[in-house]
């Protein structure tokens, strides 16, 4: 032992003396190559780009709700893309491209995996940093190269990217097609290749940290449920934004250099392009092979964040923590057959359309099987209404009316009259636009103390969730009527078409919604920024949970634990444990410290330990109940 | 107890970035992965492949490549038996194949432009194969890269440690690279 402990010290000090010798500004808060200030340079420009990109969204609502009304206002800030203060149809058409970029890449992709992976893998599995903290440095900065492009398109003339965040072709295969297909589409592909790059370090980062460096005792399924989603999150992410690439590579020598994979047949005014024999359906295959697998890794993780402050907040041990797990890789495994649903309606074969039909409602299954135990960890539980918690239960609501939804559209038949309706709108924005906010504001709150060494305002906490809440509901819910009445997505102005006026009096509905949600989240932003500063001291474990994350100081330094990293020695949900004397047993206490609370299946068949265990019944248990 | 532990601390600093490097090559196997199921998926909805009798160029380049793994094999071995001249040698010779192999793709790529098979072309299969073996050159040139921090790792006398680790992740990539030109090539063969 004093081997493990000496060489320990070492390591540490070593640590140290990088720390004391050569720590700058810029070392510490900019190039910084520790997991923690990685965590939270992802987390405040994830936050600003959700900021951004919901800006967006206020904008394009203000359009929905008064298409034929005059905001002068908008002229000032918007110059020539809002003429007259209303928003140009080209403008009308980037915002919403822009706003779905930015909120599924930007903010539930990096933001939350970027956070959330970086802060809590070391820390729950018990190691010093990332298998390697420079590659980690790398991810963070193309990701930040990729938001400075990206907001860059808005400062050029042609305007950003327009073509729906799938970016389909030909729109964004011909550069003369509309305005944002030209220097703006350019710009986007420039930033996703950057983001992809990013994303591909972190994952490879998180798979490799995972695999590798926990700490004695910690064997896989002993891990957290948060690391479990962050693992497999990664793994997908591994597999899948390859062929993102791969497709963008061949998009941008369509764009750029006048080869023909997605083109095909094109009259541009009176001109015929030269480009035969490629086929738009290809990109299709090709960015939804990616595109289906990204919504479970921007919903995974917050699934996994859920899992974890649902448990400690119930003060139970969370249900099927195994079934949790296999409905987690079974999400992973199935997420990669599903893509062929969001192209029912490209004229693909019925059987082949079948086929997709069947995967995709197979993925009911595990999902249903979370939602069941996160129920199932409430019930009856101890529960703390910390804000934290709402927000996780917040996730549990939204997954299953977002997620009953998609069992509509998950139908090949139903499917031809719900495509690109607001109906799809109404489902994606509840089932993993709304819940994985959720999910990462749920984790803010938690781990906020860990990150900043300082407590958030609770009451603040609650007005954001309620406001936030109601209104999300109030938003997306309503969207589903339009839907199933066939207002399609991504039109302009509702008043050009007789059969959508009677809508507009709903989006007048929706835009108030979202404006007072908007508003809603002032109070986070502030509660948020003025904790880092001026928020209560935290205390080392604040929630009183079991993680590892929560042995560390308050104080934060390079190599996370001052002396030994400690050891595990239990699974990680032992709360409210009968016999035990507090109601939470941290990973780190042995069972031989808890002889009264142990049962016979902790120790895993060890029959030395079983023995141990009888021997010390006999002893102790007869004479407890005798004084009673 | 106290050996058994120093031995952990070293594995424990290259294992895991080794374990980066076949990730990394996890994930470029589906890049190449998404681009012949493009092909597979364009040329059955067309009912053509490229239609090409593919240069000569391309099979002096495959051997040439295969050469240049049994000679990064030999480099590794010589390290391992601690002969650092041998390594040396034959990790230049490596390179010298790796830089052979550019040369002869060079030489392909002209010999397809010369025959009419240009890169902008109306058949994507033909544009398909600029691509793949373009990007597969990429990997190439990232291989090179491995192979002469190898070297230079050789010539300063690292620590043994890290000149195994270096080597190591080398041989990971530039066999990998290689095994991934013949499935490329044999791809291209197959669905002509």
């Amino acid at each position: 032992m004093s081997t493990i402990s000496l060489q320990d010290t070492h390591h540490h000090d070593s640590h140290d003396d990088h720390g004391h010798h050569h720590e700058t500004f810029l070392t510490k808060y900019v190039f910084s190559q520790d997991h923690k200030m990685i965590a939270k340079q992802f987390l405040i420009t994830g936050i600003i780009m959700a900021v951004i990109a919901m800006g967006l969204s206020i904008l394009f609502r203000l359009q929905l709700a008064w298409p034929d009304k005059s905001f002068p206002l908008l002229e000032t800030f918007l110059g020539k893309w809002a003429e007259g203060g209303r928003i140009k149809p080209d403008f009308y058409l980037a915002l919403v491209t822009i706003h779905g970029t930015i909120m599924v890449f930007f903010v539930l992709t990096a933001g939350l995996s970027g956070t959330f992976s970086n802060l809590l893998i070391p820390l729950q599995l018990g190691a010093r940093d990332m298998a390697s903290p420079f590659l980690n440095m790398l991810s963070y900065w193309f990701f930040f190269s990729a938001c400075v492009i990206m907001m860059g398109s808005f400062f050029i003339q042609t305007g950003p990217a327009s073509a729906g965040w799938t970016i389909y072709p030909p729109l964004s295969a011909v550069p003369t097609a509309i305005p944002g297909s030209g220097m703006g589409m350019t710009l986007w592909l420039i930033s996703m290749v950057l983001f992809v790059a990013s994303s591909l370090m972190g994952g490879i980062n998180y798979v490799t940290t995972v695999l590798n460096m926990r700490t004695k005792g910690m064997d896989l399924w002993k891990m957290p449920l948060t690391i479990w989603a962050f693992f497999l999150t990664a793994i997908l992410g591994i597999l899948s934004f390859p062929v993102l690439v791969a497709g963008v590579v061949l998009l941008i020598f369509d764009r750029s250099f006048g080869t023909s994979f997605y083109l095909s047949d094109i009259v541009m005014g009176t001109q015929v392009l030269p480009n035969e024999g490629g086929s738009p359906i290809l990109w299709q295959h090709l960015f939804w092979f990616l595109g289906h697998p990204e919504v479970y890794i921007v919903i995974m993780p917050a699934l996994g964040i859920s899992s974890e402050i649902i448990s400690v907040n119930s003060r139970k041990p969370i249900f099927g923590y195994h079934a949790m797990i296999y409905s987690l890789i079974g999400i992973t495994t199935l997420s990669f057959i599903v893509w062929g649903h969001h192209m029912f309606v490209t004229g693909m074969n019925p059987l082949l359309g079948g086929v997709f039909m069947i995967t995709t409602l197979i993925i009911a299954v595990p999902s249903a099987v979370k939602t069941f135990n996160y129920l199932a960890t409430l019930w009856r539980g101890n529960i703390r209404f910390t804000p934290a918690m709402l927000f996780a239960i917040g996730l549990v609501s939204f997954f299953i009316s977002g997620g009953l939804t998609g069992i509509f559209l998950g139908n090949a038949a139903l499917d031809i009259n719900l495509h690109d309706t607001y109906f799809v709108v109404a489902h994606f924005h509840l089932v993993m636009g709304s819940a994985a906010i959720f999910g990462m504001l749920a984790g803010v709150y938690h781990w906020f103390p860990k990150m900043f060494g300082k407590m958030m305002n609770a009451k603040l906490g609650y007005l954001h969730f309620w406001l936030t809440f109601i209104c999300a509901y109030l938003v997306f819910f309503p969207l589903h009527f339009l839907g199933l009445d066939g207002v399609p997505r991504r039109y302009y102005a509702f008043t050009e078409f007789e059969f959508m006026n009677k809508w507009l009096t709903v989006n007048v509905f929706v835009t108030w919604a979202a404006i007072v949600a908007a508003l809603a989240q002032v109070a986070f932003l502030f509660n948020f920024f003025y904790s880092i500063f001026k928020g209560k001291k935290a205390p080392q474990n604040p929630w009183e949970a079991n993680t590892l994350e929560w042995t560390t100081p308050v104080e934060h330094l390079h190599g996370n634990w001052p002396g030994e990293i400690p050891t595990v020695y239990r699974w990680p949900y032992d709360y409210s444990k009968p016999g035990a004397e507090h109601d939470f047993i941290p990973q780190t206490v042995p069972f031989s410290q808890t002889m009264s609370s142990n049962l016979p299946h902790d120790f895993e068949g060890n029959a030395e330990a079983e023995k141990v265990q009888k021997d010390w019944e006999a002893v102790n248990k007869p004479t407890q109940e005798e004084a009673e | 107890m106290e050996f058994a532990l120093q031995q952990q601390e070293i594995k424990f600093d290259a294992k895991p970035k080794k374990f980066v490097v076949w990730l990394f090559v996890v994930s470029s196997t589906i890049m190449f992965g998404g681009w012949t199921s493009y092909y597979i998926v364009f040329s059955a909805s067309k009912g053509k492949g490229h239609g090409l009798v593919l240069p000569d160029a391309f099979i002096y380049s495959t051997v040439v490549l295969v050469a240049s793994s049994i000679a990064l094999y030999l480099a590794s071995r010589a390290l391992r038996n601690g002969n650092k001249a041998n390594q040396q040698l034959f990790l230049w010779i490596t390179l010298a194949l790796g830089l052979g192999f550019g040369f002869l793709q060079f030489q392909a790529w002209t010999s397809l432009y010369q025959s009419g098979a240009f890169l902008i072309n109306n058949n994507a299969a033909i544009s398909l194969i600029y691509i793949v073996s373009g990007f597969h050159l990429l990997h190439i040139f990232a291989g090179i890269c491995f192979i002469l921090n190898s070297l230079v790792g050789s010539y300063k006398n690292i620590p043994t440690e890290k000149a195994v680790y270096r080597q190591e992740i080398t041989s990971i990539f530039w066999h990998f690279i290689d095994i991934l030109w013949i499935y490329l090539y044999v791809f291209l063969l197959l669905n002509s």
